[in-house]
């Protein structure tokens, strides 16, 4: 057994799963993460969101664009989770974990208040009206593709005789593996730099604060699928994580929506870099998730099936725009 | 005669437009300064000057692009003069 302890205090998502060839690192109970959470209390208003509006108004389209759309996707991503939570909080398997779960019920909602003022105030976005919060909305490839997915299954928790234990087990892996340890860690260690970039004080550190309490998200997840995998329910994690995985990827890749395609091919390459690099932190965290929760044997699998994922989505993005993706296209020039 | 005024005209626009977007704020930009290092151009401005160039000038893809190594505000002056016909 590992002597690794995991800081989860620090504001990256470093948890368990950044203490890479440690197998089975020692992980937090669920009371310490309760604990941790009566630490790290933050408030929105502290963020002043509205300093950062000064910032927008002179801003430039392109990295507007590139802002916004990064913004949506965390956006959608929070209301969808904060929305799905309660199923997994009231069949939780024991006190202590129904306890955590609340308060990480509190902090989604604190995070859709954050994304949300952040958007009004500092983005001057009104989310109602439909030729801009809305479309935006709409955009987000996690939305089309990842949460009705979520949707189902968190529903499936509640219903009687539908697999119990099973259902909630496969719900905490699409919820706090997937969506959080890979697809939102992602995205929220690109937003930090795109808003460093771009000086936006406030972003960056409602940002921060948003991945302290997500790194205690994911620890979660890890902690509930690691017993989880000791206690009879491996095949049901294994498989919802594979399946999770190809849809991850396919969110990460995003077919659906049209993507900036430079002409000039240094500008090319570098677009496509900037992609298959979130691509790879998404694929990283992934892999190495696999090993905390006491699954190494499934990381051959996973891979190929993050590979195929990514390749089935780059096909299909050729079929839906007759042109193809910027990432193939830069390989192939 | 015209041409090469043409030719000048263009490589102006192109200095003032790498000048105007750099990252650590709007310059003068000469031929001879080095994008990354002089001008702070990164990954994520690359395309964007990328994307703005080719609206302004229209720029259409060539096959021996690749061959052009850019570094300086005077290669991507000749790419865009390359891309746009207008050297041709
Ligand atoms: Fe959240
Ligand atoms: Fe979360």
């Amino acid at each position: 057994m590992s002597t690794t302890t995991i800081d989860t205090t620090t504001s990256e998502i470093t948890d368990a799963a950044d203490a890479g060839d440690a197998s089975l690192p020692a992980l937090p109970t669920s009371r310490e993460l309760y604990g941790r959470w009566e630490k790290q209390q933050w408030a929105v208003a502290d963020v002043k969101v509205d300093r950062d509006a000064p910032v927008w108004q002179e801003m430039r389209p392109f990295i507007r664009q590139e802002l916004l759309a990064a913004l949506a996707e965390l956006e959608v991503g929070e209301v969808c989770v904060v929305q799905t939570l309660s199923s997994l909080v009231d069949h939780a398997p024991s006190e202590d974990d129904r306890i955590y779960l609340a308060t990480q019920l509190a902090d989604e909602g604190r995070h859709v208040r954050f994304f949300q003022d952040y958007l009004s105030d500092a983005a001057g976005i009104d989310l109602e009206d439909a030729a801009d919060g809305k479309a935006l909305e709409a955009a987000a490839s996690y939305g089309n593709l990842f949460e009705p997915t979520l949707r189902r299954s968190t529903a499936r928790v509640r219903e009687p005789g539908e697999g119990g234990t099973t259902a909630w087990y496969q719900a905490l892996v699409q919820y706090h593996l997937i969506t959080e340890g890979v697809l939102a860690a992602t995205a929220l260690r690109t937003m930090r730099t795109l808003a460093r970039r771009a000086k936006l004080p406030a972003l960056t550190e409602g940002l921060t604060n948003v991945t302290r309490d997500e790194t205690r998200h994911v620890t979660y997840g890890l902690i509930a699928a690691r017993h989880g995998v000791t206690a009879g329910h491996r095949d049901t994690i294994a498989e919802t994580y594979l399946a999770g995985t190809r849809l991850a990827a396919r969110v990460m890749v995003a077919p659906e929506t049209r993507a900036v395609t430079p002409v000039l091919r240094i500008a090319l390459r570098s677009r496509a870099a900037q992609l298959t690099g979130q691509w790879d932190m998404a694929r990283d965290r992934m892999l190495r998730q696999l090993a905390v929760i006491g699954l190494p044997e499934l990381r051959a699998e996973a891979a190929r099936t993050w590979q195929s994922g990514c390749d089935q989505a780059m096909d299909e993005y050729r079929e839906r725009w007759d042109t193809e993706h910027p990432v193939r296209r830069a390989a192939a020039a | 005669m015209e041409t090469t005024e043409t030719t000048e005209d263009l490589g102006r626009r192109v200095r003032d437009l790498i000048g105007r977007m750099s990252p650590l704020g709007e310059r003068t930009a000469e031929s001879h300064h080095d994008v990354m290092n002089d001008l702070g151009y990164d990954s994520v401005a690359i395309v964007e000057l990328a994307l703005v160039l080719e609206t302004e000038f229209e720029l259409q893809p060539i096959d021996d692009e690749q061959a052009f190594d850019v570094v300086t505000v005077g290669d991507v002056e000749q790419l865009v003069r390359r891309l746009s016909g207008a050297g041709a």
